[in-house]
């Protein structure tokens, strides 16, 4: 499939009074495929947002390439196929949102008036397009933001934490309306710390951390292994220790002992051997790995959920 | 071409609603209106005295407005984030620049539209319903706006790489100096006793600096009988010489815009 944005060795830096030189991203070496909605994740000031000015020649590049749907960043021609709504924007507060749809239109040369008006109905802003933006709630700007990024048609959405400080009813209204670009065959580029919507609607993700890409993939495959969590009581520890149980966790609770063990491991195994030492098994509770254990172990280099009270078993 | 007169037009719709800018406009405004009150105070002729107070306030308020309109607008720009959104849409920076420029220069052109029309009805009032005499009144504010156009230029030039701050400070003592010294370099520069070094660092600062003493025209229309030579021609040589300094101020601020990390 062809590449929406493809970076080689993308790196920037800046002079620091104290470090000299400070790589703010350093060889990054990101794809992202046409048509699809692409998380990239990171803590504050892993380069995000760095990255994504870089993409759009807001900022130029210390090094390396990058291209945004086959064209070198900086081609003025991918900009009339390309749209972005920064983080925590800010809109000419004097304008209603129909005059602010009419401005940006009028950069791409565009002064459909039934256009501007269809747009704001796709995002649900029809009966308040006469009102001020210095009147709109911030889901209803973040609304028009996506409006105004919708104008040109776009091939390629950047959008920088679009659901940042939304209620859930807002944070759902966007969801649905990023997944409806997906659906027209437009590729969506999402920054963005909100990992739950991420895992909800993202085929595939990377993560930045001090500036380099750490992870990068589908979803599917970075969440491969996840863990059963088993309460039992009744049984000594070193029962639990004999079991010889790999890569495994015992936490010690008031009920018992909780065994925090991969998924692949033999449950049944686990559960016979309880049992037959007049154990009684609590719960079971299968914990897919979910996005946000995959980011804490990335940007702290160690496992989610580690760190038991006493210490893992058959390790 | 298109978005130049989209940006510039935004940019006047934001700088009639900025309050700090209202209210200036609205204290020169006060200033003019009260002006023939004060004229009476003074000994020499009324109509003297009061054509150069009206002259001097829009001379300064129009200053003072196109200093505070520019040297916060592209920083303001960058610092709320209006210029990612616009920079992410087919615009080039220089195309951004030139109509935050030209927008810039419209309002103060309408603001001072505005004060000129008080300056006209003031005197037209003041002399009796005649109107003898007040289209060479007219004459000054137009010449100030070609100065505060150059004025607006230099703010712009400034704020593509020092802070708002320092932009005030170093543009307003552009504008001192401009007008001020301007005239005492190009003397020492033609004065016969003046030592080569002398002469040439007055050459080189008569270049450098924008000559906005040549936009004071207030003192033939103040004083009837001291006149320019030739009125149309100086006029046109001023308005050129604002013309290309502005032109010169823009490209180097585009030059310097185009690689600055927003």
């Amino acid at each position: 499939m062809a590449a929406a944005i493809e970076t080689k060795k993308l790196t920037k830096s800046y002079k620091s009074r104290i470090h000299g030189r400070v790589n703010v991203v350093e060889n990054l070496d990101l794809h992202v495929e046409e048509g699809e909605i692409f998380g990239f994740l990171g803590p504050n000031g892993a380069g995000k947002t760095t990255t994504i000015k870089m993409l759009l020649s807001i900022i130029y590049p210390t090094s390396g390439e990058g291209y945004v749907l086959g064209k070198e960043i900086g081609d003025m021609d991918v900009h009339k196929i390309i749209s972005y709504v920064p983080e925590r924007p800010y809109y000419y507060e004097y304008m209603t949102g129909l005059e602010l749809l009419r401005f940006y239109g009028s950069l791409f040369g565009i002064t459909d008036q039934a256009k501007f008006e269809s747009l704001l109905t796709k995002v649900n802003l029809h009966r308040d397009m006469s009102k001020t933006i210095s009147q709109y709630s911030k889901g209803m700007q973040q609304r028009i933001g996506l409006a105004q990024s919708l104008l040109n048609d776009p091939k390629l959405l950047f959008l920088d934490e679009p659901t940042g400080g939304l209620d859930p009813i807002a944070h759902r209204e966007i969801r649905d309306l990023i997944l409806s670009f997906r659906d027209e065959g437009r590729t969506v580029f999402i920054s963005s710390h909100e990992l739950s919507e991420v895992e909800l609607i993202c085929d595939r993700v990377a993560i930045i951390n001090r500036g380099r890409i750490e992870q990068q993939g589908k979803l599917t495959e970075l969440l491969r292994g996840g863990r059963v969590e088993i309460t039992v009581r009744g049984v000594q520890p070193e029962l639990l220790h004999g079991m010889k149980l790999r890569d495994t966790n015992v936490r010690n609770l008031p009920v018992g002992y909780l065994l925090d063990m991969p998924e692949e491991e033999d449950i049944n195994a686990v559960v016979d051997g309880v049992r037959a030492h007049r154990g009684e098994i609590v719960s079971i509770v299968p914990r897919k790995k979910r996005l946000e254990d995959l980011f804490v172990e990335t940007v702290t280099s160690q496992p989610a959920g580690s760190a038991p009270l006493e210490g893992p078993i058959g390790v | 071409m298109r978005s130049i007169i989209s940006i510039a037009t935004t940019t006047v719709g934001e700088a009639i609603r900025r309050k700090v800018l209202l209210i200036i406009l609205l204290v020169g405004i006060l200033f003019l209106v009260v002006a023939p009150g004060l004229g009476v105070l003074s000994a020499r002729s009324e109509t003297t005295v009061l054509r150069g107070m009206m002259l001097g306030i829009i001379q300064l308020t129009s200053a003072v407005i196109a200093i505070v309109l520019t040297v916060y607008m592209i920083p303001n720009e960058i610092e709320r984030r209006t210029i990612y959104t616009i920079l992410s849409k087919p615009v080039q920076r220089w195309q951004f620049l030139l109509g935050k420029y030209l927008g810039a220069v419209l309002a103060l052109g309408l603001m001072m539209l505005l004060m000129t029309a008080v300056l006209v009805f003031t005197f037209w009032l003041q002399q009796d319903r005649q109107v003898s005499g007040i289209a060479d009144l007219i004459a000054a504010p137009l010449m100030y706006f070609v100065q505060m156009s150059l004025l607006a230029a230099v703010a712009i030039f400034f704020s593509t790489f020092v802070a708002p701050l320092v932009n005030f400070f170093l543009t307003g003592g552009m504008y001192l100096l401009g007008s001020l010294f301007n005239p005492f370099f190009q003397t020492l520069q033609e004065s016969q006793g003046t030592p080569p070094v002398a002469k040439l660092f007055a050459q080189f600062v008569n270049t450098i600096l924008p000559n906005f003493a040549n936009y004071n025209i207030q003192n033939p229309i103040i004083n009837p009988g001291q006149q320019i030579q030739n009125p149309q021609a100086y006029y046109m040589q001023a308005t050129i010489y604002g013309v290309f300094y502005i032109g010169t101020l823009l490209v180097l601020g585009i030059l310097i815009f185009d690689r600055r990390e927003v």
